[in-house]
């Protein structure tokens, strides 16, 4: 019972930590990259939130897929989230990554994000005003200060089927498989 | 005699099978037969001076079974556009490499080669480019269906099958007054 309380304490502690230092992977897709820089500079300042850019996957705790994926970015985009050190979150922006927004019949695009990645929060709009994204990242630090926001917890209960998913769009997988 | 008079007189100098019309004011439309496309944009480019080339781009005419390759030069010279037209056979389309007069070519034909199938002779590279691991016919080709190959290959997400005007639809669930908006009767026809 000691213990149990220790670790639930721990957890707090670090969660608490956890949502106050969101670095997001420099990483974007799409069109919806153009809103990070007014974002992260003077006029919305998204660095009040902790929210920093950090340029490697191992060092990044969020993936911030900024719009359409095709099948080509998918991969690099799934390559770049396997290699990043848990815990790790993904927020999925602009309708493109909900249901392939205007792409919706193209054939070279995904159509819903959370197939292929776990998703902890979609940020609609097209584009979402940099408003939209930091109560986006709001919402992330209320998910992960209530410790809801598992969704790498999920992505490796679950390996086999995202995996399968991934699999059947990216014909020439030639990447490593990880194992946990 | 304006300028765009004295080009086609003196393109017919040289090429006598090429149909040659002034759509307008600075803009020449020119039909030619395939074979000659190389010897003719070299002619335009080094005789006449267009020495612009604006891009490449390919059209399906299914029905005829061609495919139509558009040459767009300019001469700011002469401040005159040119398009070149060539018609190509759609079951072995295969044209020739422009890419010694003008470097940017290859990427045009690159791309065109992966969108549309048209095999470019002499061109050095042409690997994949946009697309990756490619094995459906080229998606450009308008035989190409779309919508099955999405519907095969991806899942779509419900509340996309209706294309409805999903205002309406948000309105009624909260309760909200929908906007009167000006254009709302052009739409509904």
């Amino acid at each position: 019972m000691k213990e149990d309380w220790g670790r639930e304490a721990g957890n707090i502690i670090s969660n608490w930590a956890r949502k106050h230092s969101l670095w997001v992977l420099a990483y974007g897709t799409g069109c919806g990259a153009i809103e990070i820089p007014p974002t992260m500079t003077s006029r919305y300042d998204a660095e009040r939130f902790g929210i920093s850019g950090m340029a490697t996957p191992r060092q990044a705790d969020v993936l911030l897929i900024t719009g359409y994926l095709s099948v080509k970015t998918l991969k690099r985009v799934i390559r770049s989230y396997e290699q990043m050190q848990a815990p790790k979150y993904v927020i999925g922006f602009g309708s493109c990554t909900i249901n392939g927004g205007m792409y919706w019949d193209s054939y070279n695009t995904v159509k819903r994000l959370d197939d292929y990645l776990p998703v902890d929060v979609f940020i609609n709009g097209c584009m979402p005003r940099p408003e939209a994204v930091i109560d986006g990242f709001v919402k992330l630090q209320e998910l992960i200060a209530s410790k809801k926001a598992n969704g790498w917890i999920r992505y490796q209960e679950n390996l086999d089927w995202y995996r399968a998913n991934q699999k059947k769009v990216i014909k020439n997988w030639n990447m490593p498989d990880y194992n946990w | 005699m304006n300028h765009e008079e004295h080009i086609i007189n003196t393109i017919h100098t040289t090429f006598k099978s090429a149909e040659a019309e002034i759509q307008r004011k600075g803009r020449l439309l020119i039909r030619l037969r395939s074979d000659l496309l190389p010897a003719f944009v070299s002619y335009l480019k080094n005789y006449l001076d267009f020495n612009h080339l604006v891009m490449i781009s390919c059209v399906d005419w299914m029905e005829d079974n061609q495919f139509e390759l558009v040459y767009h030069l300019y001469s700011y010279a002469q401040k005159v556009h040119a398009m070149v037209k060539v018609r190509l056979n759609r079951s072995q389309p295969q044209a020739q490499t422009i890419l010694p007069f003008w470097d940017q070519a290859g990427t045009y034909e690159r791309e065109i080669h992966e969108m549309y199938g048209v095999y470019f002779e002499g061109h050095p590279d042409l690997s994949e480019f946009i697309l990756e691991d490619w094995d459906d016919i080229p998606p450009m080709r308008r035989d190409f269906k779309t919508r099955e190959f999405v519907n095969e290959n991806y899942e779509w997400r419900k509340g996309r099958e209706d294309a409805q005007d999903v205002r309406r639809t948000i309105s009624e669930r909260y309760d909200e007054k929908l906007p009167q908006f000006n254009n709302d009767d052009k739409a509904n026809g």
